[in-house]
């Protein structure tokens, strides 16, 4: 008989866990600590220069609450993150049934669609805050030219980042530019993947493009449409530097969102406490969907 | 679709194809004007003359005044652009190795070695990214400092692979899914152990997965702007983006030009690199969640 | 990674260009840093210095200071290295540092003056202050407010940024007015010349000249944000309402809706492409038009600041702060450096452009360089009298410093712009306002 530490099921678990062990404790280390740390922040009174804090409880979680700032903040977020959630859905599908197909120049198309993801996007922020300057935005220009909106200096001049609806819309649709084809790209690799043969049976079976489309297409790129839309808005959720740089949430908080919101209390006014709270403050909210979303694709890759 | 897809005589066959690429070019208009026009704009601003950008009287699509380089020879003699590239590409590879180093062996042990609690790990890893950078950034301030790596681009490349690793691992766990359990047999029969079954047959066969990592660490750590801020203020240790948007920007007065040409030197070459391997990259996508 | 290239990071201004520019200032000026020199104490020999500092908005300004930090490090036979990043994200960077425990030896404040935050973390400065206080004729009263918590100086202020109106004589000779030296007068302006395709603005948005410029609005109507001593608001009053009802007015009759969208930068590019009739701005965008449209250069003039209607003028400034970290290795090397600038400030004002305001008495003799001899700028010579810091009359606390960060004041007036009714706003503000003052108070 072989002690349990020599049986296959024994090494194959230390085997295994070997491999996890660098991943787990990096991140273990990088993350989770640091992450306590800042749970612990949302629950005291400290201040950027101030170490010595003392326990406060829920008090920051309260005082965001109170904040009127914060509700449109939480607002916005929203609106930001699934508008532009579905917009990406909705072009990153549409593009990527035109990119299955194949026609003359695919290859310099996919290469140029791509190139909005692979910009810095602290640094192609900036060249959309050119292009929606209020006197010298480019496309104001050309939509003026053919008639669309009025001059300059006159009321049909859309102020892309001044008037509330259109500043949220314009953020939204930075984000939706950067995103959308990595969607495309995501679903084509979806699409591409689904064998001939298979689309060859349920052709002779009689169905028509809908049927297979909603038959055999969706049901596989599904997984891969969750994962990735997973990712992204996680991304989308916590990424600051849109709106920062666009319009630090103004005017007069059309844009504010939970990031920013958070970086001009907790970092730039120095009230950490409250800016953690502010920051964490969809964690408790995200954390089940999150589980619920990556078991359910787990369970059914198997 | 008619049923005579195939059939017919020639010309027809042609004139259906011509009208197919029609359709096709049609609907891919938009979304080219969409994601290239402001490129071709960031081009076009580069290469201006300061003057030539706040005319509004004229077509702004083209040059008025004669194109100049100024931009980019500003970019490479008076900042350190060229530091920043190399820094970028440093950390891009540093970045990559450890999130291969790391998220391979603990793709490959969720997905194929059925271990308890593998499901609760790999969610739990990926929860990690849930975590807001707005906040994390000071208690890892100090983690980079214990380090001894303030102020040097190693701190980043300490720091990216926090969320390249939980990112990766998802994607390569869906993966190795995909490789069938036989050939992996069939190599442990041959007298490999495990690992050995894992580094010369599984990974040899998981290269389009790898890739993808490699390309996923590359494109997330450009996206980085505030632990380089937090973490870096020496120019000449700064990567791309952060060297870009803090010394082309004074407050009230942006160098547009600089700012656009030192975007597009990064950006484009990425993307081209990107589109070579875009076939590898999208069957490494698709194995990661598409069985 | 060394590197052995001349120019520290983005300069525009040729070293070249610039000295032939400055001329005779510097050449009298670098005797002096060489008197000076010899004064530093022989124990620095051989340490290093490093500081953090933002990118000043006249680049050639920083091009000037980082070769004065390296002479006067090569003096001393200290190490000098110096930083640049934008004033916005100074804040994250200080709270890195203070977190890691490790970073710069000299930082600087501007934008957010957080001595009230740091000061436990911060060396004490007072025999720095104090001297230089005694040396050149006092300190602006109000410096005390950046620099000071609890009468000890944890920060010493190296100078400020004034905000004048910058406005195009042409245009308004055009309809006949004369030089502007109250508000009403900008308004009449403005909607004189708004139909003529020459409107104002001011930022209503969430940036930096959105709560200086309605802050000096405010302050000349004779609204108080809070008591001299900080810790009661008073910003709920008769004159708040009345500076919300001006600014309304002066947006209807005066500006276009693209003031909603503006930054920093945006009022610069209205004045230099010829569009403005005024702006409420530092004087960089004076220079940006020089620099780019000679010809409305030629015809923009500069007001100190407008009167109110009961006559009074408060011009918000930007103040810019020395400190040095406790956890500084080189704390010596650091006052000494503070001393030294603080000595060849004539040189720093003239290499600014006119741009740095001394927060020094003294240093108010008329001529002042940069500009005493400037025809325009001229009248910027009395700015100490009327320049007033956010949270007026009050100090520049951590609180008021949270409802600058979260541009409450400038939101209250995109409210009202808006058409929103003033009592309401009103309510809201205060109510904002309270909410943060109490949040301090419990802390």
């Amino acid at each position: 008989m072989r002690p349990w530490w020599r049986t296959p099921t024994a090494r194959r678990y230390v085997f295994g866990y070997t491999l996890l062990a660098p991943a787990i404790l990096y991140v273990g280390l990088l993350v989770g600590i640091p992450f306590l740390f800042s749970l612990y922040l949302s629950m005291s009174d400290a201040s950027v220069g101030d170490p010595v804090a003392s326990f406060v409880g829920l008090q920051n979680f309260e005082a965001a609450l109170e904040n009127q700032a914060f509700y449109g903040a939480l607002r916005n977020t929203l609106v930001f993150t699934i508008g532009a959630g579905i917009l990406k859905g909705l072009l990153g599908t549409t593009l990527a049934f035109l990119l299955v197909q194949s026609f003359r120049g695919r290859r310099l198309v996919r290469a140029l669609v791509v190139i909005p993801f692979t910009l810095p996007i602290a640094v192609s922020v900036l060249g959309w805050k050119w292009m929606f300057d209020s006197q010298f935005s480019v496309v104001n220009w050309a939509l003026s030219r053919l008639g669309l909106i009025g001059a300059y200096g006159s009321a049909d001049w859309p102020v892309w980042l001044g008037q509330p609806h259109l500043a949220l819309f314009s953020v939204m649709f930075v984000n939706v530019w950067r995103g959308f084809p990595f969607s495309a790209i995501v679903l084509l690799a979806g699409m591409t993947s689904v064998a001939p043969e298979i689309i060859e049976a349920a052709k002779v079976d009689g169905a028509n493009f809908l049927q297979r489309f909603q038959r055999i297409i969706v049901p596989m790129i599904a997984p891969i449409l969750f994962i990735g839309t997973a990712f992204d808005t996680v991304f989308t959720l916590s990424d600051l530097s849109i709106v920062y740089l666009l319009t630090n949430g103004g005017p007069d908080g059309a844009t504010e969102i939970l990031p920013t919101l958070a970086y001009n209390t907790g970092i730039r006014a120095g009230a950490l406490g409250r800016g953690a709270a502010i920051s964490l403050f969809l964690f408790p909210l995200l954390l089940p969907a999150m589980i619920i979303l990556l078991r359910t694709l787990r369970r059914r890759q198997y | 679709m008619p049923a005579s897809v195939g059939s017919g005589n020639p010309r027809s066959r042609r004139t259906r194809e011509v009208r197919r690429h029609l359709l096709v070019y049609s609907g891919l208009i938009p979304f080219l004007v969409i994601a290239v026009f402001p490129i071709f704009w960031m081009a076009i601003t580069a290469l201006k003359q300061e003057p030539d950008l706040y005319r509004m009287d004229v077509v702004p699509f083209w040059f008025h005044l004669p194109p100049t380089w100024k931009n980019f020879d500003f970019l490479f003699h008076r900042t350190f652009y060229v530091d920043w590239i190399v820094n970028t590409m440093s950390i891009s590879f540093w970045v990559s190795a450890i999130t291969l180093l790391t998220a391979v062996p603990a793709g490959y042990a969720l997905a194929r070695l059925r271990l308890p609690f593998a499901e609760n790990l790999g969610i739990g890893i990926f929860m990690t990214y849930l975590v807001p950078a707005i906040i994390l950034f000071i208690p890892l301030a100090r983690v980079v400092s214990t380090l001894g790596l303030q102020d040097m681009w190693w701190a980043l490349v300490a720091v990216y692979p926090t969320f390249t690793i939980p990112f990766c691992t998802w994607l390569l766990m869906g993966f190795f899914k995909t490789v069938p359990f036989e050939i992996e047999e069939a190599a442990m029969i041959d007298g490999c152990g495990q690992l050995g079954a894992l580094l010369r047959v599984v990974l040899p066969v998981s290269w389009p997965g790898l890739i993808t990592s490699v390309i996923f660490s590359f494109t997330l750590s450009m996206q980085d702007f505030l632990y380089s801020l937090a973490f870096v203020s020496i120019s000449e240790q700064k990567p791309v983006p952060l060297g870009v948007a803090t010394e082309l920007i004074r407050g009230d007065v942006y160098f547009w030009g600089s700012l656009m040409a030192g975007a597009l030197l990064v950006g484009v070459p990425v993307a081209i690199v990107y589109n070579l391997f875009l076939d590898k990259f999208i069957s490494g996508i698709t194995g990661a969640a598409v069985k | 990674m060394t590197d052995p290239r001349p120019v520290p990071s983005a300069v525009t201004v040729d070293r070249r260009d610039f000295i032939r520019v400055t001329g005779a200032g510097v050449a009298g000026a670098t005797l002096l840093t060489m008197l000076e020199a010899r004064q530093a104490p022989a124990q620095l020999r051989g340490t290093g210095l490093r500081m953090l500092k933002w990118s000043h908005f006249v680049p050639a300004y920083d091009a000037w200071f980082d070769d004065f930090a390296k002479k006067w490090g090569d003096a001393n036979g200290v190490k000098v290295r110096v930083d640049h990043i934008p004033h916005l994200e100074l804040p994250a960077r200080y709270a890195a540092e203070f977190a890691a425990g490790a970073g710069h030896d000299l930082i600087y404040f501007v934008g957010q003056i957080l001595t009230g935050q740091y000061y436990r973390n911060l060396v004490d400065l007072s025999d720095v202050a104090e001297g230089l206080g005694k040396k050149y004729g006092a300190w602006m009263e109000n410096a005390k407010s950046a620099g000071q918590v609890g009468g000890r100086w944890y920060g010493v202020p190296d100078f400020y940024i004034a905000i004048p109106v910058l406005w195009r004589k042409d245009l308004f000779d055009s309809v006949g007015l004369g030089a502007p030296t109250t508000w009403e007068d900008l308004r009449k302006a403005a909607r004189l010349l708004k139909p003529k395709g020459h409107p104002t603005g001011m930022q209503f948005s969430h940036c930096n000249d959105a709560n200086h410029n309605w802050r000096a609005l405010m302050y000349c109507f004779g609204v108080k944000e809070t008591d001299p001593s900080g810790q009661n608001i008073l910003i709920d009053s008769k004159e708040m309402r009345e500076a919300l009802r001006f600014a309304k007015a002066i947006y209807d009759e005066g500006m276009t809706p693209e003031v909603f969208s503006w930054d920093d930068a945006s009022d610069n590019r209205f004045l230099a492409s010829g569009v403005g009739s005024w702006i409420h701005d530092a004087i960089s965008a004076f220079r940006t038009t020089q620099d780019t449209n000679p010809k409305v250069f030629e015809h923009t003039y500069c007001l100190p600041e407008a009167a109110g209607p009961a006559g009074l003028r408060w011009n918000v400034g930007e103040p810019n702060v020395w400190a040095i970290w406790k956890f500084s290795k080189n704390v010596p090397a650091a006052k000494e450096f503070i001393q030294h600038i603080a000595n060849n400030q004539k040189e720093a004002m003239e290499a600014s452009r006119g741009y740095n305001m001394p927060f020094l008495r003294e240093q108010y003799k008329k001529p002042m360089p940069g500009l005493g001899n400037d025809s325009k700028l001229g009248v910027l010579q009395e700015q100490d009298k009327i320049t007033a810091f956010f949270g007026h009359p009050g100090p520049m606390t951590p609180p008021a410093q949270e409802v600058l960060t979260t541009f409450i004041v400038p939101d209250m007036f995109t409210r009202v712009a808006r058409g929103a009714n003033i009592e309401e706003t009103m309510k809201w503000g205060v109510g904002e306002i309270r909410r943060i003052y109490t949040k301090h108070k419990a802390s």
